[in-house]
C-alpha cells in the first residue's frame, strides 16, 4: 500500500539529485582546500588535515567521545520529551489548571536555557548528567508547547463523534486525543532534535572530559583550526544522521496525511 | 442516568413498546453569535415512534440540521422540552448513531478501521474476529472493496460518506440521525443504498430521522415527510407516506400514488425553497 502513495520522489529523480549533491559537495571542498593551500591556511586549515585529524580521532577514542555526546542527547531527549509530552497532554485536557500554570512555564521558558548550564555543573559536577539535564530542560518546553497546541487543535467533532458511538473518556483519549496529537508531538520532536544536540554540547564546551564538545574546547584551547574544524564536521554529521532519523520516523508515523508540503 | 448508561447496548431491535422514540415539546432555538440573535428553529413540536422512518425536508439553513444536534444531545434547546424514549435528555444522547454532514472520520484510520471503530470500544466488546467479519460484510454492502487499506485523505468525497455510512451502520443504533448521507453519491448508487438502508432498518426496527434535500429519496424512504419552512424552521406540513413496505425503492417512483406525493410535497416545498435562496 505504501508504493501507492506519492511521498517518495520517483527513484530517478532522487538519484539526480544525490549527485548534484554530491558535485556541490565536492566544488566546495576543492574550493576550499585550494584557496587554503595558495592564500595560506593558518586560519582556515585544509580538508586534507581534517581529513587526517579525524582518522587520527578514529583510531583514538572518538567513537568514545561521539557516543558520550550521544548519549547525553538521547537520555535528555528521553527525559525532557517525554515529561513534556505527558504534562501538554494532561494541560491539554484540564483547561482550568492550564490557565493557573501557564504563567509560570512561559516564565520558565522565557529564561535562556544554556545559562542554565553553570548551576547545573555546580549541581551535578562534571560527568553526562548536567548535560542530560540542560538538553532535557530545553527539549521539554519545546514538546510541552507543541503537545499541548496538537491537543488542542484536535477536531471537537470527531470527539463528539466517538463519544456518541458510545466511547468512555479513556477511550476518547487514546483513540482521538493521543493519536490526533502525534502529529504535534512528531513535528516537535523534529525541532527538539538540533536543539538538545545544541545543549549537549554547549554543556560539554564548558566542563567536560568526554564528548564532542570537550574535543572542541580542548581545540579552541589550543588554538588547532583543523581540531576545531575536525570536532564541527563530526558534530555535523551526528546532527545530519539524526535528522535524518527523525525525518523516516515522522514519515511512518503520519503515513495517513496527504502527501503536500 | 440513563442517558449515560454506557453498558452494552442490545444489538437486538429494541422493546416494541409501540410509544414515542424522540419528542420535541415546543423545542426552539437560537444562537446568539457575537452579540447578534439569530432564531435557527422556532417552536416545533414533533413525535417519532419507535420504528419510524421519519424525513426532514426544507431549504437550506431551515434549521434542519439543528433538530438532529439536538435530538443527537449536541445542542440544548433554547427553549422547550425533548424526551428521548420518554425521559428529558441531558447530555450527548449515546443511543443514538448519528451520521453528520461533515464526516468525522478519523483520519489517521484506514476505510476498515475506521468502519471497526464502533465495535472495538469496550461498550460492544465485540470479539476481535466477528469484528472482522462485520467490516468486511459491511464494505461490500457500501461497495468499498479495495479501498479498504486507503487513508480518507486518499479517498474522494463519495467514498468517505460511504464509509461514514458504514461506520454508523455497523453498531446498528435503535436509533439512526442521517444528515444529507446520500448527498456526494452518484445516483445508481444512491439508489443501492437506499435498499441497503431500507433493508437494514426494517430489519433492525432502527427508529430513522433523516435530513435531505432530495424529496424523491425522502418519499421513497419514509412513513413521513415532515415539509420545513425557510429560516428560521418550522415544522410546515407533515405528511403520513402510505406507500406498502417493504418497498422496490427502484421502482416505488413510478406508482401513481408516489407520484401524487410528489406532486402535494412539492407545492409546499417551492415556495420556501424560493424563500430559502435569499439567505
Amino acid at each position: 500500500m505504501a508504493e501507492a502513495r506519492a511521498d517518495a520522489t520517483p527513484g530517478g529523480d532522487a538519484h539526480a539529485t544525490l549527485l548534484a549533491q554530491a558535485a556541490v559537495a565536492i566544488v566546495l571542498i576543492v574550493a576550499w582546500e585550494s584557496a587554503g593551500r595558495a592564500f595560506g591556511h593558518a586560519w582556515t586549515s585544509l580538508p586534507s588535515l581534517i581529513a587526517v585529524r579525524l582518522g587520527e580521532w578514529a583510531a583514538s577514542g572518538l567513537a568514545r567521545h561521539a557516543a558520550v555526546t550521544l548519549f547525553e542527547i538521547t537520555g535528555g531527549l528521553a527525559l525532557g520529551a517525554s515529561s513534556g509530552i505527558v504534562l501538554g497532554l494532561v494541560l491539554g485536557r484540564t483547561v482550568t489548571l492550564s490557565v493557573v500554570l501557564r504563567p509560570f512555564i512561559v516564565g520558565l521558558y522565557s529564561v535562556p536555557i544554556v545559562t542554565l548550564a553553570p548551576l547545573l555543573i555546580l549541581w551535578f559536577g562534571l560527568d553526562m548528567m548536567p548535560k542530560i539535564v540542560l538538553v532535557a530542560l530545553s527539549t521539554f518546553f519545546l514538546l510541552f508547547f507543541n503537545t499541548f497546541a496538537g491537543v488542542q487543535a484536535i477536531d471537537r467533532d470527531l470527539v463528539e463523534a466517538l463519544r456518541i458511538m458510545g466511547a468512555s473518556p479513556r477511550e476518547e483519549f487514546a483513540r482521538v486525543i493521543l493519536p490526533g496529537a502525534v502529529a504535534w508531538i512528531v513535528s516537535g520532536l523534529k525541532i527538539a532534535v538540533p536543539y538538545a544536540f545544541a545543549a549537549a554540547v554547549t554543556g560539554e564546551l564548558l566542563a567536560a572530559r568526554d564528548g564532542i564538545g570537550s574535543l572542541l574546547a580542548a581545540a579552541a584551547a589550543q588554538f588547532d583550526m583543523t581540531g576545531l574544524y575536525a570536532a564541527l564536521v563530526v558534530l555535523m554529521a551526528l546532527g545530519t544522521l539524526a535528522s535524518a532519523l527523525a525525518t523516516r520516523a515522522e514519515r511512518w508515523l503520519l503515513r495517513w496525511r496527504p502527501a503536500a508540503q | 442516568m440513563r442517558m449515560l448508561d454506557v453498558r452494552p447496548r442490545s444489538i437486538a431491535p429494541a422493546a416494541a413498546a409501540a410509544s414515542n422514540r424522540v419528542r420535541l415539546d415546543a423545542v426552539s432555538k437560537s444562537f446568539t453569535v457575537r452579540g447578534t440573535h439569530t432564531p435557527a428553529l422556532q417552536e416545533t413540536t414533533l413525535a417519532i415512534e419507535d420504528g419510524a422512518f421519519v424525513s426532514l425536508v426544507g431549504p437550506s439553513g431551515c434549521g434542519k440540521s439543528t433538530v438532529l444536534n439536538l435530538v443527537a444531545g449536541l445542542l440544548t434547546p433554547s427553549s422547550g422540552v425533548l424526551t428521548y424514549d420518554g425521559a428529558p435528555l441531558s447530555g450527548l444522547n449515546r443511543r443514538v448513531g448519528y451520521m453528520t454532514q461533515k464526516d468525522t472520520l478519523l483520519p489517521w484510520r484506514t476505510t476498515e478501521a475506521n468502519i471497526a471503530a464502533p465495535l472495538e470500544l469496550a461498550c460492544r466488546a465485540v470479539p476481535r474476529r466477528e469484528v472482522a467479519e462485520r467490516v468486511r460484510a459491511m464494505i461490500d454492502a457500501v461497495g468499498l472493496r479495495g479501498f479498504e487499506k486507503h487513508f480518507p485523505a486518499e479517498l474522494s468525497g463519495g467514498m468517505r460518506k460511504r464509509v461514514a455510512l458504514a461506520r454508523t451502520l455497523i453498531y446498528e443504533p435503535e436509533t439512526l440521525l442521517m444528515d444529507e448521507p446520500f448527498g456526494a453519491l452518484d445516483a445508481q448508487l444512491k439508489l443501492l443504498m437506499h435498499d441497503q438502508l431500507q433493508r437494514l432498518t426494517q430489519a433492525r426496527r432502527m427508529t430513522v430521522l433523516f435530513v435531505t434535500h432530495d424529496l424523491a429519496e425522502a418519499i421513497a424512504l419514509s412513513d413521513r415527510v415532515l415539509v420545513m419552512s425557510a429560516r428560521p424552521g418550522r415544522i410546515r406540513r407533515a405528511q403520513d407516506i402510505g406507500l406498502p413496505r417493504p418497498r422496490d425503492v427502484f421502482r416505488v417512483r413510478f406508482s401513481p400514488e408516489f407520484g401524487r406525493l410528489h406532486e402535494a410535497l412539492w407545492e409546499e416545498l417551492k415556495d420556501e425553497v424560493a424563500k430559502g435562496t435569499d439567505v
